[in-house]
């Protein structure tokens, strides 16, 4: 890997989980500048808790998680899964970019043409600028999912975190969004949670297992021998009209994945 | 209609009306957009415990409706921490415990039973100078948090979770806003009573709901329609000599329906010309 890179996440030896129970044991993860790390698991192994361990939203039972502030922005833009949105909330694709400001201008701040100018320019690269004034509900699944990607984004990040950001949307979208990632991979890491790791290999650069504590290998060669290694029982599947098993010399290019 | 306004109890109502509507124009687009109208409810019946503690006390029942209220809000937040129970359970036990407290103290309070019924449905008609000066402190204060903090109320109640990775303090938004609600029931109870006070919350802001999508006419929209209704229920209960609060509802409820309607026949309208 690039070793001078600049280090901008630090997780040491974090142990994190609900009340009592603890999910995930001895997570350490270092994240630097221009990594895409692809996060896979088997259902229930603690990819959703692990996220939450990320963006702050649980404190750990031990170890830290430290973000390495380097200036500007936010230190990381986050986009749930299109699911957690409450679609009936009445706020406007413009407003829901803006609120990726809040950290920014703190609760007093004012949004000004500044502001919305900006917002605009994040919706015309993710290809929505005409759905602006148009509230939630109106969206379809990607176009909503576009909108969040906008909100994660306006307060340019040093780090995006994704969580599953391939359901929801249909295949056109999701092929236009990996695409999209790579380009932002350029200014900015990312870490994207998935469960459809057959396509995810083909963009990411590294990829983390989670099933109980976080395996992380710097490559993005996955093979059953290694999942077994990594204690990560989930099977190498893509998506086709007949669900198959990845044999394991399978190349990993997009040809194999057409969806 | 100029003699009817002559009356000082009629204007007293013609203030109290325009106040509420402000109030229930924020709160109740508030609540409705946060899915918080079954919380509000049981806030506004808890309330009545206090109503009855400060009656076999002799203090003033507002007083206490305000602790009881605000100590419900708060509760309901710790009780569903940690998701020890479910929140509309606890909304359920603290709605029912409220209300058999308040009961309870009014039998044990020798004497002079007050009119329940007033507390449930209230009467605008008898709403003091004193109750009016409480509600023109709640309704510039409840304006002037909204205009202030006008955007993060509505980032913050679209998507709570996302606030919190933004390091604003997202939790002393909703707690305040928590606060407010249960100031606001509080302060409209005497003047139009529990259940006026849930519909007028709710009602115009669903209304208001049919015809915008936005955060910001949806508050001005519903309390223009929460003043009408008002307004028109009074002025019809004079007519048919029947109880205000009641018919204020049936009136809300008739400008909903109507309101479908007309949504209904313009989209029918609307499909028609492009056959």
């Amino acid at each position: 890997m690039e070793e001078n890179s600049k280090l901008i996440l630090q997780v040491s030896k974090a142990a994190v989980g609900y009340g009592k129970e603890v999910v995930l044991r001895d997570v350490s993860l270092e994240v630097f500048e221009n990594d895409f790390i692809g996060i896979i698991g088997p259902n229930g192994g603690g990819k959703t808790t692990l996220l939450k361990l990320l963006i702050g939203q649980l404190k750990p039972f031990s170890g830290e998680v430290k973000y390495i502030a380097n200036g500007g922005g936010s230190l990381f833009g986050y986009l749930p899964q299109a699911g957690q949105i409450d679609k009936n909330f009445p706020i406007t694709v413009m407003e829901v970019v803006l609120s990726g400001l809040l950290a920014n201008q703190g609760l007093f701040g004012r949004y000004g043409i500044k502001h919305r100018k900006n917002a605009l320019e994040y919706l015309k690269m993710a290809g929505i600028e005409h759905l602006k004034n148009k509230s939630i509900g109106e969206l379809s699944g990607g176009q909503l999912q576009r909108t969040l990607l906008c909100r994660a984004l306006i307060s340019d990040p040093k780090l995006l975190i994704l969580d599953e950001p391939n359901t929801y949307v249909d295949s056109k979208f999701e092929g236009e969004l990996y695409e999209l990632l790579k380009e932002l991979n350029k200014r900015m890491a990312i870490i994207m949670v998935s469960h459809d790791i057959g396509t995810i290999t083909s963009y990411v650069k590294t990829i983390a297992c989670v099933n109980g504590s976080l395996f992380y290998h710097k490559s993005n060669q996955i093979s059953t021998q290694q999942l077994a290694a990594y204690n990560c029982p989930i099977q190498i599947i893509a998506h086709g009209p007949v669900p198959h098993t990845v044999l394991l010399d399978h190349n990993h290019n997009e040809e194999g994945h057409k969806h | 209609m100029l003699e009817f306004f002559s009356y000082q109890f009629i204007q007293n109502a013609f203030w109290a009306s325009i106040l509420i509507s402000i109030v229930a124009g924020f709160i109740g687009t508030y609540i409705v957009a946060r899915r918080l109208v079954f919380l509000s409810g049981g806030i506004t019946h808890a309330s009545f415990g206090g109503i009855g503690i400060a009656w076999y006390f002799g203090i003033n029942p507002i007083l206490g409706a305000s602790v009881f209220s605000v100590l419900t809000a708060l509760g309901l937040e710790s009780l569903t921490k940690g998701k020890v129970l479910r929140e509309d359970s606890a909304i359920g036990m603290l709605w029912s415990l409220g209300m058999a407290i308040g009961i309870f103290f009014v039998f044990l309070t020798p004497g002079y039973a007050p009119n329940l019924m007033s507390y449930l449905f209230g009467n605008i008609l008898t709403i003091s100078m004193a109750d009016i000066q409480l509600l023109l402190v709640l309704a510039l204060v409840v304006t002037l948090f909204f205009v202030v903090f006008y955007n993060p109320i509505l980032f913050i109640s679209f998507d709570q979770d996302y606030a919190q990775t933004q390091h604003v303090p997202a939790k002393f938004i909703s707690y305040t806003l928590k606060v407010l609600v249960a100031l606001a029931i509080v302060f409209s109870i005497r003047a139009i009573g529990i259940i006026l006070l849930i519909s007028l919350l709710t009602i115009p802001a669903n209304i208001a709901n049919l015809f915008t999508k936005r955060f910001s006419r949806i508050i001005l929209l519903s309390g223009v329609i929460s003043f009408l209704s008002i307004v028109f229920g009074i002025v019809l209960s004079f007519k048919l000599n029947v109880p205000s609060g009641a018919t204020i509802i049936i009136a809300l409820m008739l400008f909903y329906l109507i309101a479908k309607v007309v949504g209904w026949l313009r989209l029918i309208i609307y499909k028609e010309t492009f056959k």
